[in-house]
């Protein structure tokens, strides 16, 4: 079977695929409350978080350890922005929208300067983006009282088509997009490239911060959009909104097989990885797990993840390192 | 007393037990045989050299003789006893008396001469009370030993020495272990000057006769001619020769080396006939400080081969990237478009998770609109021709890059650069690590590349490569002095040409490469203002408040306005020594507020049953440092993850915040004294305990892994024993934290250690660390906490709400970080 395995080993989306299918036939047995009402349910909440996730994929994917921490800010931000703006009120969806997507860009702009010119790692730097965002969030806060949101946004995140949510059409239209910019343009080289040896990326011609920075950007307008969604479909906001996103949105690339140290990502497994991570909370949540628990199931999962996945990867990176160095060495 | 008792015997060259033994030695990389049944035997007094092209195998054989490689098959004994080579790492090497003088340097530049004496003989003394002052003593005796007159301060970092005495510094102490009996010297001379280089001779000699071996590796043929006893030859892994140095010569060596001088020779001489100067069209242009010794500018035109040669780092690999960059005008000037291949494949050239063809196809679309398609068939369509010309076999562009040999690697990236529409093609040191025939061969593609009408720029560091070149442009001190055209081009040429200038100011460019790079004062001002900005933002904050409202300054408001110092500090101190380690984690503050919970419930109902589990929660800290090392993951994930748990775990224990603090718990940080400020003596003891820590050989050695892991990994230093020690350090900073805030607030709550996180980042980059690891610094780490809490304060004075303190801070963390960078950056251009 060297064939299946080697081409496990290429699609490694598929194990966050057998993740989900294992985990859907046990929720089958252990509980009779798992019905397609419940399974749209799992879809939707997927859903927000797989725009997020494949924003921080693509920040992922730049590699050097690059996370995008200012997601879970831009998140509940944009939830509050979109609700006042829109107001409720269908007519101002477009200029709603137009707000939103401002936050996204500016904020993406400003992670992406941070980063790219002035190379503050890019943890520290979304960290910090999301702390001042976090301020912007508790003033947006005061001027919340009463918002509603409005009919067809509301319809568009909680609304079903045929049985099948809206919000997993557009989930899904997100993930087939991904996958073409990754595997089918010229943009998704760029970026493997400098996921996987920026300074080798940058002597081959590749614009190495544009190609960053446009990661950054596309993470912050996911998640602008997706919180404006999210709003949309709690019909409110609350300052922790953007906060589970945080962890799991990394955990979602993790599991769906994109590598953490940047250069090889897949917007399938992502999907997947979304999928499986969602079904882990709901199976907790149906067993009644307390949320203590629950918090300490999705770290280890995290954690536990990474160390099966860290090793074989990077065995094959380190095996390049003796003839280097014995070039390096005998000069 | 003539006689003195010799527990050694003195030069038994012939009968004595070898110090060494290797015997049938093999190894292989890939495809690639490294090093195929070679023997090596050196006795006492025996001064080794041992020479062969590159990728000859001499740096896999050394690897295995220092215990860091494990060869595939082969024997090896030490003192007339066999080592199993299950147990024989760096460490049991260095204890067998075997010590290596890497050619990268291993020393760390963030520590002292003397501290880096330390890390390579921590059993001489590291104890007692004053040890730096014993290793400063080691450091002046063994440094006047080997390079009297040296002139090198043993309190200087490391990283503010030029090159040259780094080099000095690295011999001087492997030189210095008292049980050496083999001593292998790496391309010992690379950067010394005649007077060091002849000083060292010397010194080998003396050692030896005392019966120290000395393996002496080196390209220079009559250094090794002059120095040696015996000499082994390698070429393609393989024993090519070995015999004493009276049989040798230099020309019946470098036929033993592979006849590389030869072959090349030849096929230079026939590209001297096809050329002709003055032809083409001007690519490149060369202009300014560089040639201020030339005396006029350099032009490079279409279908030349231009080498650019030099002892390294002499601004010759500099000048190859400011031609990378270089616009079509300004000093050094590039008038089409360009293309580069690196010889340092691993970390300037292959796309490790990629297959052939994509690494050649990167070269075509990297400069291409974002949005345009690609496809492996185009790719393919557009790779062939190249493909053929270059011999790469078509049925292996599927395979993974690292599949194949350095030599077809190479090949691989020379295909990249001309599969785009580079008309300048610039070489760095394109031969490294490439055999023998492989590299003829590459030597042909390159003619051909120049013939096709592209200008090569070509930077090698075997001067004996610019033979295929038509002009040879020689560096020192970061200036072209010479010009080399056509027939004037031999190894000799260019090797006197190398050293025109004074030692003193190559040695400046060695310590910093290229024309521009000499650090001007008034950058080491910035950086120096840099260093003192978290002092002067805490005077200016505390002066703002104190000119509000003057209560500040004393006893009692300062004690007020600190209290939330105490647990920031320490957590900060925390999070300084994972900086350190150039990591981050995120779970510092989550981990803080676990240990408050936990004290203020589980500690008051049951103290036995607090106490096991709060050193339960310290020691999976340890954990996490193990986890991450030993499967290579990143920090920031594991300690994001980690902070799940923490909070999980706190919330599991107490849903609500509530709880006591134990009633032994208060006094001890809340105690009083009339007239001390009681925070400002608990942050005072704080910041000395992380002091005392920084400065103890502990707090070196875990200095040295922020700033050179790999090289204390050499030198036998555990790296997984480290972290964990580095976490467990911090853990205990951060529990203490908690149990502050247990003491304070008499009361706990898991969400209250969250924020803490951003802040002790905040304040361990505005004390003034390095975030890169290496560089820490325990009082501007307090001063930053301080000011971080007072800014708080602050607003609250100025009647700004609340609200706006997260945002402040977290401007000011990136404010500072700006600025930082942009000192480091004038630097750096």
């Amino acid at each position: 079977m060297p064939d299946l395995s080697s081409w496990m080993a290429r699609n490694r989306w598929v194990w966050s695929l057998i993740g989900v299918l294992i985990l859907w036939g046990i929720l089958s047995l252990i509980t009779d409350r798992v019905s397609l009402h419940s399974l749209s349910g799992v879809a939707t909440s997927a859903s927000f978080l797989v725009l997020a996730a494949l924003g921080q994929m693509f920040v992922v994917t730049t590699g050097r350890g690059n996370i995008d921490l200012s997601i879970a800010s831009v998140i509940a931000l944009s939830a509050f922005v979109g609700l006042i703006v829109i107001g409720g009120n269908d007519g101002r969806i477009a200029v709603g929208l137009l707000a939103v997507l401002g936050i996204g860009l500016a904020v993406g702009a400003t992670n992406a300067v941070l980063v790219v010119l002035f190379r503050i790692p890019a943890m520290i730097a979304t960290l910090a983006t999301g702390y001042v965002l976090a301020t912007t969030t508790l003033i947006a806060n005061r001027s919340i009282a009463g918002a509603v949101a409005s009919p067809a946004l509301a319809f568009v995140a909680g609304g079903k088509v045929g049985g099948v949510p809206v919000m997993f059409l557009i989930a899904l239209a997100a993930v087939a997009l991904s996958s073409l910019v990754l595997g089918k343009l010229a943009y998704g080289r760029t970026l493997s490239a400098t996921g996987q040896n920026a300074r080798a990326a940058r002597l081959a011609g590749v614009r190495t911060g544009r190609v960053t920075a446009t990661a950054f950007v596309i993470s912050s307008v996911l998640a602008a959009l997706d919180g404006a969604l999210l709003s949309a479909y709690v019909g409110g906001a609350f300052l922790e909104m953007g906060a589970p996103y945080l962890l799991q949105s990394v955990g979602a690339v993790v599991l769906g097989g994109s590598l953490i140290f940047g250069g090889s990502s897949t917007a399938v497994g992502t999907l997947f990885g979304c999928i499986l991570l969602v079904l882990i909370v709901t199976t907790m949540q149906i067993t009644g797990l307390p949320p203590g628990t629950q918090d300490i199931v999705q770290g280890l999962v995290i954690i536990g993840v990474l160390a099966l996945a860290g090793r074989p990867v990077l065995r094959r990176i380190v095996r390049a390192e003796p003839k280097a160095a014995r070039g390096a060495g005998a000069q | 007393m003539n006689v003195v008792p010799l527990s050694r015997e003195k030069a038994p060259q012939a009968e004595a037990e070898p110090v060494v033994a290797l015997r049938g030695i093999t190894k292989a990389y890939g495809p690639t045989l490294a090093n195929q049944a070679v023997d090596l035997t050196v006795g006492p007094g025996e001064i080794v050299g041992l020479v062969g092209g590159n990728g000859a195998g001499k740096s896999t054989l050394m690897r295995v003789l220092s215990g860091v490689t494990v060869p595939d098959e082969g024997s090896l004994v030490i003192g007339g006893a066999a080592r199993n080579w299950a147990d024989y790492g760096p460490g049991e090497a260095q204890a067998a008396g075997i010590r290596i003088v890497h050619q990268e340097l291993s020393l760390c530049g963030n520590l002292t001469v003397a501290e880096n004496f330390f890390l390579e003989r921590p059993d001489a003394g590291s104890a007692r009370p004053g040890w730096r002052r014993t290793y400063r003593a080691l450091a002046r005796q063994w440094l006047d030993a080997v390079f009297p007159g040296h002139g090198i301060d043993v309190d200087a970092e490391i990283g503010d020495l030029p090159i040259g005495q780094r080099q000095m510094v690295e011999i001087a102490r492997a030189a210095s272990d008292p049980d050496l009996k083999l001593l292998v010297l790496d391309e010992p001379t690379s950067s010394l000057d005649p007077e060091r280089s002849r000083q060292l001779r010397s010194f080998i000699k003396s050692r030896a006769a005392q019966g120290v071996a000395f393996i002496f590796i080196s390209h220079k043929l009559k250094e090794i001619l002059e120095v040696t006893t015996r000499i082994v030859a390698l070429r393609n892994g393989r024993l090519a020769w070995a015999g004493s140095v009276e049989g040798a010569s230099v020309e019946r060596l470098v036929e033993a080396m592979g006849g590389e001088a030869g072959a090349s020779l030849r096929a230079g001489r026939q590209r001297h006939a096809a050329w002709s100067p003055g032809g083409g069209r001007v690519l490149a242009r060369i202009d300014g400080e560089a040639v201020a010794s030339l005396g006029h500018p350099v032009e490079l035109r279409s279908g030349e081969i231009v080498g650019l040669a030099g002892l390294e780092g002499n601004g010759q690999r500099d000048m190859l990237h400011r031609l990378f960059t270089a616009r079509a005008s300004g000093d050094v000037a590039c008038l089409g478009p360009v293309s580069f291949v690196s010889g340092d494949r691993q970390r300037e050239g292959v796309f490790p998770l990629w297959s052939v063809l994509e690494n050649i196809g990167i070269g075509r679309i990297a400069g291409r609109s974002e949005v345009s398609p690609v496809s492996s068939r185009a790719e393919r369509a557009a790779a062939a021709p190249t493909v053929e010309r270059l011999r790469l076999d078509p049925s292996r562009l599927e395979s993974n890059i690292l599949e194949l040999s350095g030599g077809n690697q190479q090949k691989a990236l020379v295909a990249r650069a001309l599969a785009g529409d580079g008309e300048v093609v610039l070489l760095d040191d394109p031969t490294r690590g490439v055999d023998v025939n492989a590299k003829a061969e590459f030597y042909g593609v390159v003619a051909d590349v120049a013939a096709a009408g592209r200008l090569v720029v070509w930077h090698s560091t075997e001067d004996i490569e610019f033979l295929e070149c038509d002009r040879v442009l020689v560096f020192s001190g970061g200036r072209i002095v010479r010009e080399l055209v056509g027939e004037e081009i031999s190894e000799e040429a260019i090797v006197n040409s190398s050293f025109l200038q004074p030692a003193a100011s190559r040695e400046v460019a060695g310590a910093a490469p290229g024309p521009a790079a000499s650090p001007t004062r008034g950058n080491h001002l910035g950086r120096r203002l840099i260093g003192l900005m978290p002092f002067v933002s805490f005077i200016a904050v505390l002066g703002a408040m104190a000119w509000a409202n003057p209560m500040v300054l004393s006893a009692f408001g300062l004690d007020l306005l600190l209290g939330s110092a105490v647990a920031l500090t320490l957590i900060a101190l925390a999070q300084m020594f994972i900086v350190g380690g150039s990591e981050i984690d995120l779970g510092a503050g989550a981990f803080a507020g676990l240990a408050n919970v936990i004290s203020a419930t589980l500690l008051v109902d049951n103290p036995a049953a607090g106490a096991a589990v709060l050193l339960l929660a310290w020691l999976s800290y340890g954990l996490i440092a193990a986890i991450i090392h030993a499967r290579k993951i990143p920090s920031i994930v594991v300690t994001l993850g980690a902070s799940f748990i923490w909070v999980g775990i706190g919330y599991s224990l107490q849903p609500t915040p509530g709880g006591s603090s134990p009633e032994w718990l208060a006094p001890l940080f809340t105690w009083q004294i009339p007239g001390v400020p009681t925070t400002i003596v608990l942050i005072l003891l704080a910041g000395a305990a992380a002091v005392l820590i920084d400065r103890s050989p502990l707090g070196v050695v875990l200095r040295g892994f922020g700033s050179n892991a790999g090289a204390l990994e050499r030198g036998g230093w555990s790296v997984l024993r480290y972290s964990v020690i580095r976490y467990l350090i911090a853990g205990a900073f951060a529990l203490i934290a908690g149990l502050s805030l247990t003491a304070i607030n008499t009361a706990s709550d898991i969400n209250s250690g969250g924020p803490f996180t951003l802040l002790s980042i905040a304040a361990v980059v505005m004390g003034g660390c390095a975030l890169l690891g290496g560089v820490i610094s325990p009082l501007g780490v307090v001063i930053g906490s301080l000011t971080l809490s007072l800014i708080g304060a602050l607003l609250g004075t100025l009647g700004v709400s609340t609200d706006y303190n997260a945002a402040v801070q977290g401007g000011l963390l990136l404010l500072i970080l700006v600025l930082r960078m942009a000192v480091d950056r004038r630097e750096d251009a």
